[in-house]
Parts: structure tokens; C-alpha cells; sequence
């Protein structure tokens, strides 16, 4: 460090004596200045990837090392004796870097060589600093031109305007009443206003209009159906568990759940734990279970002859990732196999922050454990007693206990089974041993262990289970004969086993003389170990027993959950280049040393972690969250790539508004979505209108620096959403499983699975969007030609494009010829005229007098359909099933109108 | 030219595609006015996302057909002749075999199963090929067979996705969204991608195998079908005949310029052309989809039967679909998992059946691009997504109702032909039992960075910035077969 400093000061004395080559003070950015430079022509080679000659430039302490030449590659404070300054420089081709390629600019040189002159310091990235307070800027001066007394800026104004000013643009006028009411509605619930609630607002001149209508939107129902389809892309929700089979999931409650949470406006704080770690919260609620099914959304690989292992470890790589491209817009996946190639992050890194993941129940089985339990009041009835009787008997044991009649955890599976004589997994996923065959289970610790639970489906009487303890012909601890049931039925039954200390190996052997050749004794999914349920000499104890095996047995709906492992806990290893196979070091929970610190007081588990991500001193999480909600409401977040705020990202187009929002949403709106989403729709800036000049399009063509109104093309919900709504035929019935509404036959073809489409009855069929059912290798597939997401992996942002497929969907797929049809009803209802028919259809959609001249197109086409319509009475018949020539032509009129590019952005 | 390429896929990058997008008629607006923004590109850059644009270096190959077998043939009763294995048959397999092996079905200790297919030398190039395909046997001095080809994936889902996306994961692009991203499309009119399924079935990994992963949408593969509407949505809906369609579609866009006049978005013209594409599309799509009007000679060539769903009709629709300028076509057959499960999947009956519905129709696809001069611009592929193994599959450590082999990664055979590949070769070889490669082993990036080669790409800068870096379809491997390239 000695030596460091003095060299400081000796470049800085030659520096001040050489004539004065550089100017003095003008001090170099690292994170400005440098780093560009060193990501755009080094860090391909010389990274977390790539250590060229063991010289890497991705964290200070590296780039200063000895490399392989016997010499560290810079020396801070004295470019000319810096080999790095050498090669840049050099005229010898095998030795100028970047090698074989262009050499850096002058300019470039001299940044590296000040940089290093002035100590070749490094700065953090702006991402990884926390905000700190901003200062607002004033009120500009040419703000307010176009203000009336009922526009008033806000503080967001102050800082886009600002920014606009220094590229001498101005905030475009106010979009009109007509406009602005449309986008808002859409924005905050997904669904045009009804011609009555446009006309309320339009109507209504007073100051608070338009702050009215923000919070009756905010608290409509609605508001969580519309920014629940932004959560659940994050979610990777599905209906599905994903790959060959791709069978049906029942994990709606999660989608309802985050729908619920949104319009309870749950802080996102307390949003962040329940969903990451609900399952360790003290004595969690249902909706907390529910909440952690975000992290189940991962796949489920239910192919035969699959490794439930790897498909396990594939979910757990999967829920890190997702976690840091959802709270800390990081690409922690790259981390996965090496050290980030461009950003602050080791492997070993990746591997630390996995251990909090890496310690669930769940493990690629075929059933999807841990589930929890939906019981109804009587069965709710039946566990409050069972409860009750506990903590009364020994209340210590309610905890285990209750944490057992809820979700039947925690449980062994088949997969940890090994040693078979004649038996198997069965299809890999149920064990299947035969007449006189055996099995083996190793570590299973049977301290005060009286009870052996089972779930198995044993069609042939008389078969015989016999646990032995250590050896196959060890202690017998349990000889039971195994409950046979009819149909194929599943049966959970309690078994008495011998009390046993200690941790054992456990055989199982299996015999049944009567069966044929190859058939299995029982077919097990699954075992569990329980100590006695407690007060066994009391009263009432064998009622109660009995309504423990009432309740275990019924077959009860529920929802994959997650739940922290306490019995067989695992150790986590760095996976050498990711493979599951090759295990590194082992390792312990921690965080990325770039972030924040482990907050105090809490424990190193997934909700230690979840208190670490919302954490006031994370740099990420508010910031990510803020840039999100901005990018859902302006069509481009103020970080662009909002998937990404590392090094390789966009830097911020309003660093400050940035921050200055995140700090207030934690410290101000504590966490309130709804509060911060109406900041942001109140400010002036989203009320601009959306007309495009050409300055603008020339000094702002992506609208970054909001220079006019958000003008952007519906989502795939909206799209449908709005024609359903137009027509009259939207259902708004809330909640339950996913519908199934019109879509063509022969879609779904999955393999090895008998799962049908089967287009739901009555109003279920026009749902909103949200509620379709959505099938990861078979998505809805007009949601997909308007980019919705497969729910594969997480999506960030859907890329909005703008193809011919499109066109085929608004215009031909049945759903939206039904609603051009119920949308026509309501034109011919309107009105004898059939131009005063097509302006009600076009005022209803968009809130104003159509146009003469798009008035008279439309007009000129509803006279040409008539006459074809009347010409061929039976195309209309087939068109609308009724002899209307008039309706007929209305119809293809108001087809056209959902077709409109007015319709079709916001 | 290499240069230009890099920048424009650099511009439509995931940030920028907004941008690119809002070109069709509009990229002519947007140019003038963004002018700085543009300036100095060529003037096709500035249009739409599908216009054809130039690869890395010339490429051999304008177009590829891929035949997938979804399920994985045998290799053992096809291409890769064993007789060394005939004489093992009915033996116990070597412990040496199993140690340290994951197998999906095989457990204990199988049996060695002798190739059921007899083999005879074809040809100029004295290829080996089975009974089973006797049409086949008569081209293969038009291919090039790659003998060694092996995966790190057993099950089908994920492997099926490695060969298309190059990871077995999903979430990635398909191969023929990469292809169309980086060379667009010869012909508006038709989708650039197009799939086309046989079999019943799609195949194991869904979708997903022609989705476009993290590429703009407009990249994904296309389902075309031979039943049905032949793309969804395309056929207009009863009641509006065509010229009624054209009326409405004019109408819209004529709306939509006044919309364009009054609020200057340049994606209100992208659209106004994308409704004159969809309405052309609705006529191109079903006169190339329909096969009707093929003269007799060529049904029987390739044992078509308009109106079903076959490979066959496939095969046929297939070469009309390069033949007008689709990029990409990929057809996947379904039901090659020769497990020996029930009759079907068997070894002996099912693989059998399934080599004779491919056989005549394969061999007329090269034979047809051939005498039109289509072969030497058309890359053929045909493979599955892993092999069989050398032993009869046990499932569950019992004898089978059929003969079946359980999913081999180590070695497998994969065939191409056409686009600059070389006629009559033969790469990679395996042991006498066909278990390990012994010479040649490729691996599937090695194939996928063959096909963008011939395509005219470096596959390791075909690449698109996702997630912080850039992202490629070999992921971080890959290598020419240039033993393969003529």
C-alpha cells in the first residue's frame, strides 16, 4: 500500500514536471470512462471467462496481480512502466492488444494511461451504489406553457423536463380528455372505459377529474387482473409443469393470489417474503403457503427414465436466476459456469447465494410434493380438533404436526431407494418391488419414530411388507400386510413400527406368493416417518386418531408449495461449469459481496435472504422495481434494458428520477405499488399527448426521454380484453381454475398425455386473458402472435412486434369474429343510419366523432359488404347465422374497426 | 460487408428491435427522418425484420430442409452396419458396458441385441444401408453420413431441444429462428420458418423445439398443416369471401393513413403493410400448402396422399415451400422410440413400418430438388435426437413384450445432403458394436455450426445481446465438420 501511495506521488510529481502533457484535475471515471472501454476491448479475454496469460480486468485485486509474464500488468500510478500501457501501444502485431484486432483509440489510450497515472482506481457501477437523496430539480421554465389550472406538474416533471431541455426539446402538449382517459384505463386495469365512464370524465371539469378516475382505478378489482400478466411473465406461471409430457398443474391459486395481492396493494416488501420464504415465516397462513408457489413454477420433468436429481437441481439453478432477473435486474445465470464476464460476481459467488435455494422439500417428483392441502370447513373442523387435542396433550409437537396435516411433510421418495432385487422404480417414479424382492433406504433416523406412513395403491390382496433394520436380515422393526384397494385407488395408511434409535439403514423386503410374474406387491409414491400422535393415554385419543386418518386420506385438492427441508438436509457444492454431476467445494449461504451486506439478526435461510433483497441498503431491488412499473405505464423503462443493470446494460436515461423514485417508494410509500404507479400517472409527463414530431422522432425516436405520450401497441391480454369488452360479451367473473375459451382443433399434441382442450361453457370462455389456461410446450396461440410469453423462464419484457400474423388473428380467429358480431348488435342498436351506426362503433371504442374522411371509408366499405351481403343472402347466414344482409355488413364493418391501429395501441 | 452484417444484428438487438420493426413502409419514413441514426447503411437494412439480408461469407446453401424422427431411430437398423454385434445377440452385456453408465430404462444387466435388418453396400460409395430403406439405398452418393454423432442428454425432451436450440434446456431460439433472424426471407408472402408434423404427435419438447426463445417473436417457426386451415387463422371466416376481405383490409389501412397523418408513428405504416402481407399470405400460403395440382408423376415419386397427414405430403410440401424462398423448413416425425413397449415401438415391426413410411418419400425429396436444380442450393438434414443402444432394452429389469433398445447418447448416425455438402462421403465411425465412437465424433453444436456454415454463417457470430451478453445457438462450442464440406 506504502509503495502504492508513494508511487502516487511520484507520477504526480513527473506528471507536474513533464511539461504538462495532461491536464491536471481532470480526473478520470472509472465506471464512466473506463470501464467502456475495458467491456468493449478486453474483457472478452481477459474477464471472468477468459484470463488470457492470467490477467483479468474484472475486479481490481486481479488486475494487479503478478500475471504470467512474472509481472503485475499495472502499475497504479505509473503508466509508462505498465506493461498493459506496452501492449496497447505496440507496434509488434503478436504483442499489440487487443490481439488480431483494431487498436484502441488515441483517445482511449489516454483515458487507460490517466486512469492509471491517477492510481487506476476502481469505481463501483452505478447499479451496485445505493441511491442516496437526490435534489429535485426546479420547475423549469417552459413548463407549464401548455399547463391549465387543472394540469399541474410534479416533481417527475421537474426531472423530465430537465432532461429535455438539455436536448432542446419541450414537453408536448396535454393529450386530449378523449385520449388520455382511454390510456389510463387500459394502463391501470387492461380495459377501455365504457362509453359511460369516458363520458363521466369528459364531462366533468373539475380540478380532481382526472385524480377521481387514478383512484377509483386504482381500487378496481380490475387494477390486479391487468398488472398481474407483468408479474406472472416474471413468475413463469403456467397451467403446465413443462417439458415432454407437459401435464396440468394445479398452482391457479398462485395466479390468484398475486392478483389478490395487488389489489390489497400488499407492500412489495412483505410481497418479496411471502412469496420467497412464507414457508419460514412464524405459524404461516395458507395465502403464505400460496405465495411460495412463485418459486414452484419451475418445471417439472415428468419423462420416463428421467433423473429427478438433475431436473432438481435444474428448478433450484432456475429459482436463483429468476430471483436476480426479477428483485436485482442481474444476469446471475452467467455466474453459473464462471465468473461474470463482465460484472462484480464470482462462481463461487453463485454457488453461495444457491445455498439458500438449494435446502427444499421438493424434487422433481412426479406428484409435485410438497403440495398443500385445501380443506374444506369440515375438514378444517376435523384438524382444529386434532390441533386442539394437541396442544393440549404436548403442545410442542403442534408445530410438526400441523406442519404435517396440511402439506404430509416432510416425506421420503422412491428416488432415495436404492439396492433393488427384484423391484424398480417404476417409470422412474414409483417404487415397485415384487414377489420376494427387496430394497434399501440409507440414513433415516428413527428417534422416537412410531409410526411408518405410506402412499400406495396395492390392487392384489395379501401382500406382506417387513422392515428390517441395518442388514436384510437385521431386526425386524415392522411386518405389516399391505391394505389392498380397490380401482386403483391410492390409500395412505399408518403403520406401527417398533421404537428404534438412532440413524439407520432400513431394507424393505416385499412378498405376495398369489401375484403373477412382474406385478409389483404395492406401488408406493411415497413414506413417511412419524412419532406418536401425542396423549395416547387419555380420553378421546382414538377418535381423534381416527380423524387423522380421515383427514390424510381424503383426497383433497391443493397446490405445490415450497417448505424448508429439516430431516435430510443437503449440502451445497460449486457445480464445476454448471454440471449437476461434477460437485466443487462445498459451500455455505451468503450474498455477492458487490451487494449490500447480510442484514443483522437475521438467519442465513431463504428469508434471511428474502430480508437481505429488501433490505434499505440494497442497491437493486427499489431501482428495479421503480424501472419496471415505469416501463409497464411508458413503454420503455428508464434503465432500457430493464432485464439488465449490469455493466453491459443501458445506463440510465434519468439517473436521478431513478433514484429519487426508489427512495421514495421505500421511505415515503413504503413499498405501495398503487402509490408510486399513481405518482407516475399523475405527473404531467404521462399525460402528454402522443402525436410524434419529426424533431422528435429525430433527437427521441424511442420516446426515452418522454417527449411525448406513451403511444404503444396493446398486450396480448388487451387485445383481447378490449374486443371482448367493446362487443358486450367480456365476463368479469374473478379467480379459479384457467379457462378454456375457443381455439382451432389439433393445437394441443403432446406426447404419452391424454390432456384435451375442452373450450369452456358459457361465460368462462370470454374471461380476460389472464385466466387462460396456459400450456408451456402448447401456448394459446393467438396470445403468442401478440408476443405473450410461453412462460418457459422468466420473461423481463416482451418484445412487441408487429408481423402479418397479427393481422390474421383480429381479423379471422373466431373469437374475434364473435365479437365483431356482438359489437355490430350494439352499433344496429344505436341508431336507423348506418354512418351514425359506425361513428357509435367508433365513439364507443375511442371516445370521439370519427373523422369525415375515415367515416367515409368506413361508411364506403359497410355499402359494399350490403351489396354482397344481399347479392348472397346465405354468406350472410353463414357469416352471423341470421338472414341480416344490414347486420351482416355492420359486422364486417366493426371487424374493421377492432382492427384499427387506434384500437390496437393505446 | 461482414461489418455492416455485425452492426445491423447489433441493431436488432433486443433494445433496438422497437426501432427495427417500425420499418416495412415505414423504414423509408423513419430513415429520412432519423437520419443520423441510419446514415450510411444500406437502404435494405432500414426495412423490415424479414427482408433477405446478407450472411457472413457466401454460403453454399440458401435454404434447409431438416427431417427430425422424433423418438430417435436406431442406428442399428439403419445406417450404422454391425456385424459384430449379430454374433454378441442373445448375450449377457459386459459389466464394462454399465459401470458408471445412466441409462433410461436399462437396468440390471441387459441382453446384447443383434441388428435386426440385414445390410448390403451401396452405390459408388459403398455406403452400408438397411433393407428397411431401399428407395434411400439408391441416393446415398448425394450424402454425406456422420457416424459419430453424440449428445449428453437421454431423455427426449431436453435432447430434442439441444439439437434444435443447442441447449436442453427451454427458453433458447430454434435453429430456425437463428437462421431466419440472421438471413430473413426470400419471400414476404410466405412465413420464413415453417414446420410441418407427421406422426400424430408433436414432438416430445413441444413447441418449444420451433420456438423463437429470447428472439423477437416474429422469428418463430410457423406450424403449417395439412388439415385444418394450413396456418392458423388464415382462411377468412365464413361468410366473407375474398374480395370482400380486400374491401376490409383496404378500408383499415386507408383509416389507418389518416391515423398515420395525424400522429406520425411510424408503426401505424409497419402495420398498414403487415394487413397487405397478411391478405397475400392468405392466398400464397394455401396455393403452396396444396398438393393437388402435382402431376401424377410426382405423387408417385414421393407416395403422396393429398388430404391426410403424412411425411410424405411433408416431404412434397416441403420442396414447394424452398422452391418459393422459405428460409427454414423443418419437419418432425414422430414415433421412433423403439423401446419395444407393444408392436409399434418395436424394434423389428414398428422401426421397421416407420423406415418404409420415410423411405420413398426422403429419397424423392433429393431426387426432386435435384432434377430442379433446387439439391446444390437446399441443405437436407435427417436425424433424431440421440441413438439407440447395442443391448435390448429391460425395462424395469424385465424381459420385454418386444424387441426394443433403450436411448444411447454416445454415438449415432445423422445424414446431410445437398447445400455444398459432399456427395457420396461418410465421417466418424464406431466400435463393433456401435457403443463408443472410435473416429469422428461430433457432437450436436458441431452439426448445428456445419449448417449455419453452410449457410454462409460463422456460428460464433451469429449472435444476439441478451441478458448482458451476447448469446449464440452453439452456446460456447461448435466446430465446422469441414469433413464433410465440399
Amino acid at each position: 500500500m506504502l509503495k502504492t501511495t508513494n508511487l502516487l506521488i511520484l507520477s504526480v510529481l513527473i506528471a507536474a514536471f513533464s511539461g504538462c502533457k495532461k491536464q491536471l484535475g481532470q480526473q478520470i471515471d472509472y465506471s464512466l470512462d473506463v470501464k467502456p472501454i475495458i467491456n468493449k476491448h478486453c474483457i472478452s479475454c481477459h474477464g471472468g471467462v477468459k484470463r488470457q496469460a492470467n490477467f483479468s480486468l474484472l475486479f481490481r485485486q486481479d488486475a494487479l496481480d503478478t500475471t504470467e509474464f512474472g509481472k503485475p500488468s499495472i502499475i497504479p500510478g505509473d503508466a509508462d512502466h505498465s506493461e498493459l500501457m506496452r501492449r496497447i501501444t505496440s507496434d509488434d502485431p503478436e504483442e499489440r492488444m487487443p490481439y488480431k484486432e483494431n487498436a484502441l483509440s488515441k483517445n482511449e489510450i489516454k483515458i487507460l494511461k490517466d486512469w492509471i497515472d491517477q492510481g487506476a482506481k476502481w469505481g463501483n457501477h452505478w447499479a451496485y451504489v445505493p441511491p442516496t437523496q437526490v435534489e429535485v430539480p426546479s420547475r423549469s421554465l417552459f413548463a407549464g406553457i401548455f399547463g391549465s389550472a387543472v394540469t399541474k406538474e410534479t416533481e417527475i416533471d421537474y426531472f423530465i423536463d430537465k432532461k429535455l431541455k438539455t436536448e432542446h426539446l419541450s414537453r408536448a402538449q396535454a393529450a386530449g380528455k378523449t385520449d388520455i382517459i382511454r390510456r389510463l384505463y387500459l394502463d391501470l386495469i387492461g380495459l377501455p372505459p365504457s362509453s359511460k365512464q369516458a363520458e363521466n370524465f369528459i364531462l366533468d371539469d373539475g380540478d380532481d377529474a382526472y385524480e377521481k378516475v387514478v383512484d377509483q382505478l386504482l381500487a378496481s378489482p380490475q387494477y390486479g387482473e391487468k398488472w398481474a400478466s407483468w408479474w406472472l411473465d416474471l413468475a413463469r406461471y403456467s397451467d403446465t409443469k413443462g417439458y415432454e409430457r407437459d401435464a396440468g398443474r394445479n398452482i391457479w391459486r398462485f395466479r390468484d393470489y398475486v392478483i389478490q395481492s395487488f389489489n390489497k396493494d400488499k407492500p412489495f416488501d412483505q410481497f418479496t417474503i411471502d412469496q420467497l420464504a412464507g414457508d419460514l415465516l412464524p405459524k404461516p397462513t395458507d395465502e403464505q403457503y400460496i405465495a411460495t408457489a412463485f418459486h414452484r413454477n419451475t418445471m417439472n420433468n415428468d419423462e420416463g427414465g428421467t433423473e429427478d436429481e438433475e431436473f432438481r437441481v435444474a428448478s433450484t439453478l432456475d429459482r436463483l436466476n429468476t430471483t436476480f432477473q426479477v428483485w436485482q435486474s442481474t444476469t446471475f445465470a452467467c455466474v453459473q459456469c464462471h465468473s461474470h464476464p463482465y460484472d462484480p460476481f464470482r462462481h463461487e459467488e453463485y454457488y453461495k447465494t444457491l445455498a439458500f435455494f438449494n435446502n427444499s422439500r421438493d424434487e422433481d417428483t412426479y406428484g409435485e410434493h410438497p403440495l398443500l392441502r385445501m380443506y374444506d370447513e369440515k375438514d378444517q373442523q376435523k384438524l382444529d380438533g386434532i390441533i386442539g387435542w394437541v396442544k393440549k396433550t404436548n403442545p410442542s409437537k403442534e408445530e410438526s404436526i400441523l406442519l404435517f396435516l396440511k402439506t404430509l411433510e416432510p416425506k421420503i421418495h422412491p428416488h432415495d431407494f436404492d439396492h433393488f432385487v427384484n423391484g424398480e422404480l417404476i417409470d422412474t417414479k414409483f417404487l415397485g418391488v415384487r414377489h420376494n424382492g427387496s430394497t434399501r433406504l440409507t440414513n433415516v433416523d428413527l428417534t422416537n419414530k412410531t409410526t411408518l406412513v405410506i402412499n400406495h395403491q396395492t390392487p392384489e390382496k395379501g401382500g406382506t411388507i417387513e422392515i428390517h433394520v441395518d442388514q436384510l436380515n437385521g431386526a425386524l422393526v415392522a411386518k405389516f400386510a399391505v391394505p389392498s384397494g380397490k380401482g386403483g385407488k391410492w390409500n395412505t395408511s399408518l403403520i406401527p413400527i417398533q421404537k428404534t434409535n438412532g440413524v439407520h439403514t432400513l431394507y424393505f423386503t416385499f412378498t405376495n406368493p398369489k401375484l403373477k410374474e412382474g406385478h409389483p406387491v404395492s406401488t408406493v409414491e411415497w413414506i413417511a416417518f412419524r412419532e406418536d400422535l401425542p396423549g395416547s393415554n387419555q380420553a378421546g385419543y382414538k377418535a381423534i386418531k381416527k380423524d387423522v386418518d380421515s383427514l390424510i386420506n381424503h383426497s383433497v385438492d391443493n397446490t405445490p408449495i415450497m417448505i424448508e427441508n429439516t430431516e435430510r438436509v443437503r449440502t451445497t457444492h460449486v457445480l464445476e461449469r454448471g454440471n449437476w454431476l461434477v460437485h466443487g467445494e462445498s459451500v455455505k449461504p451468503e450474498v455477492p459481496k458487490s451487494l449490500n451486506l447480510f442484514p443483522q439478526g437475521q438467519q442465513y435461510n431463504r428469508l434471511g435472504f428474502a430480508n437481505w433483497l429488501v433490505d434499505k441498503n440494497n442497491p437493486l431491488t427499489a431501482r428495479t422495481v421503480v424501472n419496471r412499473v415505469w416501463e409497464q405505464l411508458f413503454g420503455i423503462g428508464l434503465v432500457e434494458t430493464s432485464e439488465d443493470f449490469g455493466t453491459q446494460g443501458a445506463k440510465p436515461t434519468h439517473p436521478e428520477l431513478l433514484d429519487y423514485l426508489a427512495l421514495g417508494l421505500i421511505n415515503e410509500h413504503h413499498w405501495s405499488l398503487k402509490k408510486l404507479i399513481k405518482d407516475m400517472v399523475m405527473c404531467q409527463s404521462y399525460r402528454q399527448d402522443s402525436r410524434i414530431t419529426a424533431e422528435q422522432l429525430e433527437k427521441d425516436p424511442l420516446n426515452k426521454l418522454v417527449s411525448r405520450g406513451p403511444h404503444i401497441r396493446l398486450s396480448a391480454e388487451q387485445v383481447r380484453d378490449q374486443a371482448l369488452s367493446l362487443s358486450g360479451l367480456l365476463s368479469l367473473k374473478m379467480y379459479g381454475k384457467s379457462s378454456m375459451p375457443y381455439q382451432p382443433d389439433g393445437v394441443w399434441q403432446s406426447v404419452w398425455s391424454d390432456d384435451k382442450w375442452e373450450t369452456s361453457k358459457g361465460e368462462d370462455k370470454h374471461r380476460r386473458g389472464i385466466y387462460i389456461y396456459s400450456k408451456r410446450t402448447s401456448p394459446y396461440p393467438s396470445m403468442m402472435t401478440f408476443d405473450g410469453s410461453s412462460r418457459e423462464i422468466c420473461t423481463v419484457n416482451r418484445i412487441r412486434t408487429n408481423t402479418p400474423l397479427q393481422a390474421l388473428v383480429t381479423l379471422n380467429d373466431p373469437v374475434y369474429v364473435e365479437a365483431a358480431k356482438a359489437f355490430a348488435k350494439k352499433m344496429a342498436a344505436s341508431s336507423t343510419d348506418p354512418s351514425n351506426q359506425i361513428n357509435f362503433g367508433y365513439k364507443s371504442a375511442l371516445f370521439k366523432e370519427m373523422a369525415d374522411t375515415k367515416l367515409k371509408v368506413l361508411t364506403r366499405l359497410y355499402h359494399d359488404a350490403l351489396e354482397t351481403y344481399k347479392k348472397n343472402p346465405d354468406q350472410a347466414m353463414k357469416l352471423i347465422n341470421e338472414a341480416k344482409p344490414e347486420l351482416a355488413a355492420l359486422t364486417i364493418v366493426a371487424s374493421a374497426i377492432l382492427n384499427l391501429d387506434e384500437l390496437i395501441t393505446n | 460487408m461482414k461489418e455492416l452484417f455485425t452492426n445491423h444484428l447489433q441493431e436488432i438487438s433486443r433494445r433496438h428491435f422497437l426501432l427495427e420493426s417500425a420499418a416495412g413502409i415505414g423504414g423509408v419514413a423513419l430513415s429520412t427522418l432519423l437520419g443520423g441514426c441510419f446514415s450510411g447503411k444500406p437502404k435494405e437494412l432500414m426495412t423490415d425484420s424479414m427482408f433477405p439480408r446478407v450472411p457472413h461469407f457466401a454460403g453454399k446453401a440458401k435454404s434447409v430442409i431438416y427431417l427430425h424422427m422424433a423418438g430417435a431411430p436406431s442406428q442399428f437398423e439403419t445406417f450404422d452396419f454391425k456385424p459384430e454385434l449379430q454374433k454378441l445377440h442373445n448375450q449377457l452385456c459386459p459389466q464394462s458396458l454399465l459401470e458408471g453408465k445412466k441409462f433410461a430404462f436399462i437396468r440390471g444387466t441387459p441382453k446384447m441385441l443383434g441388428p435386426q435388418a440385414s445390410f448390403k453396400q451401396y452405390g459408388e460409395s459403398r455406403t452400408w444401408v438397411s433393407q428397411h430403406l431401399p428407395h434411400l439405398s439408391t441416393v446415398v452418393d448425394e450424402m454425406s453420413f456422420l457416424h459419430a454423432v453424440s449428445t449428453d442428454q437421454f431423455n427426449h425432451a431436453p435432447a430434442q431441444l439441444l439439437v434444435h436450440t443447442g441447449a436442453p434446456r427451454l427458453g433458447r431460439p430454434s435453429i430456425g429462428s437463428w437462421v431466419t433472424y440472421g438471413l430473413g426471407t426470400e419471400n414476404a408472402n410466405l412465413p420464413g420458418f415453417v414446420v410441418l408434423t407427421s406422426g400424430g404427435k408433436t414432438p416430445d419438447a413441444g413447441k418449444s423445439v420451433w420456438g423463437s426463445g429470447f428472439l423477437p417473436s416474429v422469428y418463430q417457426g410457423v406450424q403449417c398443416r395439412s388439415v385444418g386451415e394450413p396456418v392458423l387463422y388464415l382462411n377468412d371466416p365464413e361468410g366473407i369471401d375474398r374480395d370482400l376481405k380486400k374491401k376490409t383490409i383496404d378500408a383499415i389501412n386507408q383509416v389507418n393513413q389518416e391515423h398515420y397523418k395525424e400522429f406520425q408513428d411510424p408503426e401505424t405504416l409497419t402495420r398498414i403493410n403487415q394487413y397487405e402481407l397478411a391478405y397475400r399470405m392468405q392466398m400464397s400460403v394455401p396455393e403452396v400448402m396444396n398438393i393437388n395440382n402435382e402431376p401424377a408423376s410426382i405423387h408417385e415419386l414421393y407416395g403422396t396422399n393429398p388430404g391426410k397427414v403424412s411425411f410424405a405430403n411433408n416431404c412434397l410440401l416441403a420442396r414447394k415451400l424452398v422452391e418459393q424462398g422459405v428460409r427454414f423448413v423443418q419437419l418432425f416425425d414422430w414415433g421412433w422410440d423403439s423401446h419395444g413397449t407393444d408392436e409399434n415401438l418395436a424394434i423389428d415391426i414398428g422401426l421397421r413400418n416407420k423406415c418404409r413410411e420415410i423411405d420413398r418419400a426422403t429419397t424423392a425429396l433429393l431426387m426432386d430438388l435435384k432434377q430442379r436444380g433446387l439439391l446444390d442450393e437446399t441443405l437436407v438434414v435427417w436425424g433424431g435426437e440421440f441413438g439407440r443402444t447395442p443391448m435390448q432394452e429391460n425395462r424395469e429389469n424385465k424381459i420385454m413384450p418386444f424387441l426394443g433398445r433403450d436411448h444411447h447418447v454416445e454415438a449415432f448416425t445423422m445424414w446431410m445432403a445437398g447445400g455444398g455438402i459432399k456427395k457420396g462421403a461418410s465421417w466418424g465411425e464406431t466400435d463393433e458394436i456401435g457403443y463408443y465412437p472410435t473416429k469422428g465424433k461430433v457432437s450436436l453444436h458441431d452439426v448445428q455450426a456445419t449448417i449455419l456454415n453452410q449457410l454462409g454463417f460463422d456460428h460464433e457470430k451469429l449472435t444476439y445481446q441478451f441478458q448482458g451478453r451476447p448469446f449464440r445457438l452453439t452456446d460456447v462450442e461448435g466446430k465446422v465438420i469441414s469433413e464433410i464440406v465440399s
